[in-house]
């Protein structure tokens, strides 16, 4: 059933004529860096305030710049990421290397939806003031995004 | 010296080091295969060309090698088709082997097949 959907995904004229061709492929890789270098450029800063670095600057101007910035670069990157797969979904789904980057991709996710659930919570009653739990949030973000690029690397050497 | 002195020194040393590491490089793109000449013959058991490159599985006396070719593009330009790749052709590949000894993978500048050459690098001496 899995190796059937696989092996749909894989002979769809989409993801047949991406593995055919001379520039759109690279493009779309292209695409996928971009979508990576907009998401990890934006939280990078925003992981570093909530483990406590520039206290003084109000942690609400790094969410509202930086936050709309990371999400558009998580769905460009996920949109070329999903083509990139598509065009070899046999190989990536036997990488162990990306399934764990799935997971990690998963982690990632899930810890950004907490923090924004916990800042839903606990912030109307307290704004302007920094909360304990964001500094396991904003290491937990700057280490899964990290794993998340270095694993997605090592998918295309082994 | 002070800080800006410092950054365009450090980043003078970065760029002088990289053209002069260049050339030794730059001779095979291939970091993970060994600068030997290396050469395959063995039967095509499997052929998947396509992004981001194509690769062929060899028969060779019972062991299992895996060929690396080209981008679709150069691939198509050395006229390595799926019909000349059919499942059963006897291929000779030169190029160079993994630097793992015990890694059964090779990458294919050239192949020979019925003593047709299918040059994929054309442009250099091999």
């Amino acid at each position: 059933m899995a190796a059937e959907l696989l092996a749909g995904i894989e002979g769809s004229v989409l993801a047949t004529a991406l593995r055919g061709s001379t520039w759109v492929y690279p493009l779309v890789n292209a695409g996928h860096i971009i979508g990576i270098a907009l998401l990890f450029g934006a939280i990078v800063p925003v992981d570093l305030r909530l483990i406590g670095v520039w206290r003084e600057v109000p942690l609400a101007l790094f969410l509202r710049v930086l936050v709309p910035v990371a999400a558009a670069g998580l769905a460009v990157a996920a949109v070329f990421g999903l083509l990139l797969f598509a065009a070899n979904a046999k190989d990536y789904v036997a990488s162990g290397f990306f399934l764990a980057k799935m997971a990690m991709l998963a982690l990632g996710i899930a810890n950004a939806l907490t923090f924004h659930a916990l800042r839903r919570r606990h912030v109307p009653d307290d704004p302007g003031r920094d909360f304990s739990w964001q500094r396991l949030i904003g290491a937990t973000s700057l280490a899964v995004w990290l794993a998340v690029i270095v694993l997605g690397r090592l998918i295309g050497y082994f | 010296m002070n800080r800006r002195d410092f950054l365009m020194r450090a980043g003078f040393t970065i760029v002088a080091g990289l053209w002069l590491a260049g050339p030794a490089r730059a001779h095979h793109g291939w970091g993970w295969a060994t600068d030997e000449e290396f050469e395959l013959t063995g039967q095509i058991t499997a052929v998947k060309l396509g992004n981001p490159h194509g690769e062929m599985t060899l028969d060779v006396k019972g062991d299992e090698w895996v060929v690396e070719i080209g981008q679709p593009w150069r691939n198509e330009r050395a006229g390595l088709t799926h019909e000349v790749l059919a499942k059963g052709t006897m291929v000779t590949a030169h190029g160079h082997r993994s630097a793992k000894a015990s890694e059964r993978v090779m990458k294919a500048e050239r192949l020979v097949i019925a003593g047709r050459e299918h040059n994929l690098y054309p442009d250099r001496a091999s």
